[in-house]
């Protein structure tokens, strides 16, 4: 109990000297400050324009992680299972993973324009990675011995392949989809902030909450605002963390961690 | 998977000259050099860049880079060495990480623009932000593990408190410092090259955009490509660095 007042009156106390601090330097259209996030929080939760951003960025990361995931887990079964492929695949992904996603942004604009396609093929880049080495680990994993008793046990095909390979290896492919989930929700804003900045808008339609920060940066020129979408972004990265967690321990309560 | 540490081996260069293979039959195929530039006029480009701009690009983001990993790392450490030694100090440090780790550094760009304006600075702080969090993270549990019989034998022995914290503790603490470092480095470099890209006024990923809007996309494939073996170069050598510094650690020995 005495922990969380240390911890309420440390955030007041850290609020106040902040407001208290930008209204002394007096430059409110430079600096964010409290009061002014919080008035920007009704003016934006009235319009429609955030929501419809967080909805289109979302879209966009589920598509590229549904991409990523099937990708991941073929090549991470298949890496897994197969040592000569394990061999020749491993040092192409390694020389893949080594360069950040981002970097691809301008060939994936040339390939893809610059609709959604382009922030996309960012996303599945940065999330299929974390997803094919964990795949990779979890097939290793599988316990010899259980393969060996369901074997003599007279276990068929099937129930080996699902009940003994699948359960063992899918709390450890649900941490890499976790992993690369977090890598994902990251990667959209950087993509969509890097294609608003450097290329052009495009229809307000398409914006996804990149988009949007720009565009309130540069046009809108309204840095409260800017806090609170980086808040939001906060919290829905949190939120997915959340979800991919609850997911893993429904889908897997075998699963000791 | 992991162990592909050794940099010259046919098993490594084998699978990479055949992905050279297929890029160069894929762009004969396509026949678009801004599309998909061959891999031999983009080798070429890298050439022609390394003997102009890309040495200076590449000081300019290893300088960021430097400059931000420096800071936020020893922050970092020296902040989980006042959350160990007090506990207010802690209360209140866990409560900031919390709340700070699930917002990327990539959403404080536009706000540090905003800030700092487009250049320089934009870069090197969110680098200190984005590397503060896994060397604070693992320090702190590095710390709290030093297993507390090692830490009564040196007392009971006679060591000072200022002996046991830094010649039983901090050792003690080390591998998952290191690991910690290594952590930062990986998403330093990350953030470096969106940073650079998205609000950065000089580096590799200002760069990039740069030949980009000339549509010089071999080019641009030519810094993809320093940026990819950079990368893999740094985190080698933190690794190669941790070995050397904590070999006498059952957790090194284990990954080999």
């Amino acid at each position: 109990m005495q922990k969380f007042w240390i911890r309420i009156l440390f955030i007041v106390a850290i609020l106040i000297l902040w407001e208290v601090s930008v209204i002394l330097d007096g430059r409110l259209e430079k600096f964010p400050h409290p009061v002014g996030v919080w008035e920007a929080l009704f003016r934006i939760g009235n319009e429609r324009t955030l929501w419809v951003a967080v909805t289109q960025s979302l879209t966009r990361v589920l598509i590229a992680f549904v991409i990523a995931f099937i990708l991941g887990v073929v090549f991470g079964i298949v890496l897994g299972s197969f040592t000569i492929l394990d061999r020749a695949l491993s040092p192409i992904i390694d020389a893949l993973r080594s360069i950040a996603p981002i970097a691809w942004i301008p060939m994936a604009v040339m390939w893809l324009g610059i609709t959604g396609k382009a922030a996309i093929f960012i996303v599945a880049y940065a999330a299929v990675f974390p997803i094919i080495l964990n795949t990779y680990h979890a097939v290793r994993m599988i316990d010899r011995s259980l393969i060996h008793a369901a074997r003599t046990l007279g276990a068929s095909k099937l129930l080996l392949v699902y009940d003994v390979m699948f359960k063992s290896a899918l709390p450890n492919i649900l941490v890499g989809a976790r992993i690369s989930m977090g890598f994902a929700w990251a990667s959209i804003i950087a993509a969509e902030l890097a294609m608003g900045i450097k290329i052009e808008f495009g229809s307000k339609q398409d914006f996804g909450l990149g988009q949007l920060m720009v565009n309130t940066l540069f046009i809108e020129r309204d840095i409260n605002a800017l806090v609170l979408y980086m808040l939001t972004i906060g919290v829905v990265g949190f939120g997915i963390d959340y979800f991919m967690r609850v997911v893993r321990r429904l889908s897997s309560p075998w699963a000791l961690l | 998977m992991l162990n592909s540490v050794k940099l010259i081996h046919w098993e490594f260069i084998l699978p990479l000259g055949v992905l050279g293979i297929i890029w160069h039959l894929l762009s004969l195929y396509l026949d678009n050099k801004i599309l998909l530039p061959p891999p031999m006029e983009v080798l070429s480009a890298w050439w022609q860049i390394f003997n102009n701009e890309l040495p200076g690009d590449i000081f300019a983001s290893l300088l960021h880079l430097s400059l931000g990993y420096t800071i936020g790392v020893s922050s970092g450490f020296l902040l989980a060495l006042l959350a160990v030694s007090f506990s207010p100090c802690e209360i209140i440090l866990d409560m900031l990480v919390e709340i700070l780790r699930p917002i990327s550094a990539i959403a404080w760009i536009p706000i540090a623009i905003a800030i700092f304006g487009i250049g320089e600075l934009v870069p090197v702080v969110l680098i200190v932000y984005v590397s503060l969090f896994p060397i604070y993270i693992n320090t702190v549990a590095g710390i709290r593990s030093v297993d507390k019989r090692i830490v009564s034998v040196a007392s009971t022995l006679g060591a000072s408190r200022h002996y046991i914290i830094l010649r039983v503790v901090l050792p003690a603490a080390l591998p998952y410092v290191f690991s910690g470092a290594r952590l930062s480095m990986g998403v330093s470099w990350m953030v470096l090259i969106a940073a650079e890209l998205i609000g950065g006024g000089s580096g590799l990923g200002w760069r990039s955009f740069w030949y980009e809007q000339f549509f010089a996309m071999h080019k641009n494939m030519a810094v993809i490509l320093t940026v990819g073996v950079l990368g893999f170069t740094l985190d080698w050598l933190l690794r190669k660095l941790s070995a050397r510094l904590t070999h006498w650690s059952p957790d090194t020995r284990l990954e080999g």
